[in-house]
């Protein structure tokens, strides 16, 4: 990962070969909340990411950027979990709810299609 | 049949196990997040909410394939055992996972259970941080009309679930005391014919109060729910009365339904404002001087007439994390010199950590609470998808209207339009910054609050005050139960009432 400190915030250059776009944009959401984060497809496999903090405040590059080096990794890892776990996870959930006893007719007022009303009889 | 063996025991393994030892990166992940509690920790949380804590950096080591079965023994073992990890394709016990996790989810195979009436708006307390009561006489306005409540009870025995629970809120809900008897005595006979338990609830400040209400209650087996924010110098700034005295005047109902109804009865709720967050021992202490063995620190609901007094009602969400830890301790003191006392918010995320049982919590489910477990119907006939969900209409937002008493069907209402929009943002599994959370299978999601804060139903996790909260409180509790095997014992006495 490429990066530079410039006036306003960090702009990295992101190996698309090592972070895939799920992961950059999964990471850098998280960043959203204090910072305005621009993601941007700067060549066919590498990712510009623009952070700069969303007031005047002060804020510390370097630190910054180790914490979102942490981050890329730890959401690189939950990516894999995701992926590599995906069929199992549905499996899982298809087979939790497949005896599952659907009421397909709720009980409900009393009515019918041709508008006889029953509870209007005296 | 198999045996079941103590930990201590995996150091000793036949022959087969040495010659069958395969290699590390032939194990299979299983669904698992993962989340720093501390600088040295972590915790794994499996798809059934089933956790370890161990060591930072174990998380990476499992996804990259570095764990070895020999020189990580216990820890191998214990992620096999906990289902973490597999050494098969499709798991050996991929029936008792399915298992589990549809007893996780179990709270929605009745469908609603708490059904709220807002018997009356009408109050006699002025709060400041109240979300939408009225001090007035005028009963015509602010009651709920008998041709609401009997199709509210119509449409609460039209519910699947069995066992329903009927709530009466205010407003102060006693100042319509005989509208809640006429609903009682019809619901219970509605209850015998469609077969239904129904279990009955008064929210009530306490101050009408009378004895012959008392002994209604008593009567008709109803629970007392009150409101206790702490000492007096708290709850009488809080709870306006024009004779300063609603701390006096709810001590003494309590003490009266109490030695009535039965000290297991009768509920006290806290509500934190600014005020309260400093005292945080002193309210815990007045809720065990009272005699409670239990106390819900909750903060403050950002609705309604709530919103109008920044100074007294709106604070930092750090603010009342730090209220909360300090109270918890305090709680914990107690605990730790023999005394069962336990905190409530706690309990419900324990009791999802270290049970296999769902909670019946609204506000921390996934899906959420609102119609799924809950249905309010306002005094003016309007259904609402959850009690936020009216506050937030006394602000002239009708987005989580359902629809209206005596007008609308129990299909239309519970399976209309509106839940089908609502339902697209109430599961926390499908929602941005929740997907992959480790403390997914302990949250909720909310989308009332989430519009009533961010704007839309979605939400905004890195700037939600929901997941602030929630976050913190779940990643201090884990800290907590590492930090001392007393604490962690505890908490699991907590769960078991």
């Amino acid at each position: 990962m490429e990066s530079k400190i410039t006036a306003t915030g960090l702009e990295l250059l992101i190996d698309q070969a090592l972070y895939s776009e799920d992961v950059v944009f999964k990471c850098f959401y998280w960043y959203s909340g204090t910072f305005n984060v621009e993601i941007e497809q700067s060549l066919p496999s590498q990712i510009r990411v623009i952070v700069k903090p969303k007031k005047e405040q002060a804020f510390e590059p370097e630190i910054l950027l180790e914490q979102i080096s942490k981050d890329l990794i730890d959401f690189k890892l939950r990516d894999i979990v995701t992926k590599e776990t995906t069929t199992i996870r549905e499996l899982i959930i298809a087979k939790a709810f497949a005896y599952a006893d659907f009421e397909q007719n709720p009980t409900t007022e009393v009515s019918d299609p041709v508008g006889f009303d029953p509870t209007l009889i005296q | 049949m198999f045996e079941l063996k103590e930990k201590q025991s995996r150091k000793f393994k036949d022959q087969q196990f040495y010659d069958a030892v395969p290699d590390s990166a032939t194990y299979c992940l299983l669904p698992f997040r993962f989340h720093r509690i501390n600088q040295d920790k972590e915790v794994l949380v499996n798809e059934v909410g089933d956790f370890l804590l161990v060591a930072k950096g174990t998380a990476a080591r499992i996804i990259n394939r570095v764990l070895s079965k020999n020189a990580d023994e216990t820890l191998y073992a214990d992620l096999i055992a906990g289902f973490f990890i597999t050494e098969h394709v499709i798991p050996p016990m991929l029936d008792v996972i399915a298992a589990r996790y549809r007893t996780r989810k179990s709270f929605l195979d009745y469908f609603t259970a708490l059904h709220i009436f807002v018997i009356t708006l009408r109050c006699e307390h002025t709060c400041h941080y109240c979300q939408v009561s009225r001090v007035t006489e005028n009963k015509h306005a602010f009651d709920m009309r008998r041709a609401h409540i009997d199709a509210g009870i119509d449409l609460m025995m039209h519910s699947p679930n069995p066992h329903v629970t009927m709530e009466f809120q205010g407003g102060e809900a006693l100042l319509a005391f005989d509208n809640i008897v006429y609903a009682v005595e019809r619901t219970k006979r509605e209850a015998g014919r469609h077969n239904k338990q129904v279990s009955f609830v008064i929210c009530t400040n306490l101050a009408p109060l009378t004895d012959d209400m008392v002994a209604y209650c008593k009567d008709n087996r109803i629970l007392i729910s009150t409101s206790i924010d702490g000492p007096d110098y708290v709850h009488n700034q809080n709870r306006h009365r024009p004779e300063k005295n609603s701390y006096e005047v709810a001590v003494q109902g309590i003490e009266k339904c109490k030695e009535a109804l039965g000290i297991d009865r009768v509920s006290a709720l806290l509500t934190t404002t600014t005020l309260s967050l400093k005292f945080p021992h002193e309210i815990v202490d007045e809720y065990f001087k009272l005699g409670f063995r239990n106390i819900f620190l909750r903060p403050i609901s950002p609705y309604g007439f709530a919103t109008h007094n920044h100074t007294k009602n709106k604070y930092n969400t750090d603010l009342f994390l730090n209220f909360y830890k300090e109270a918890l301790n305090k709680i914990i003191d107690y605990n730790l010199k023999g005394e069962y006392f336990r905190e409530d918010y706690a309990t419900i995320i324990l009791k999802k950590m270290l049970t296999p049982f769902p909670v019946g919590y609204v506000d921390l489910q996934s899906p959420a609470g609102m119609i799924n477990s809950v249905i309010v119907f306002n005094y003016d006939g309007k259904v609402y998808a959850s009690d936020e969900a009216r506050m937030l209409a006394e602000m002239h937002d009708d987005t989580f209207m359902l629809g209206e008493l005596c007008v609308h069907s129990y299909d239309e209402i519970f399976y209309g339009d509106k839940a089908v929009q609502l339902s697209e943002a109430w599961l926390n599994e499908s929602l941005p910054g929740c997907s992959e959370c480790a403390f997914q299978s302990y949250c909720g999601s909310d989308p009332v609050l989430n519009h009533a804060t961010q704007g839309n139903m979605f939400g905004h996790r890195p700037t939600s005050v929901f997941c602030q909260k929630n976050m913190e409180i779940i990643r201090h509790l884990f800290q907590l139960m590492d930090s001392d095997r007393r604490i962690e014992k505890i908490f699991r006495t907590w769960t078991r009432n």
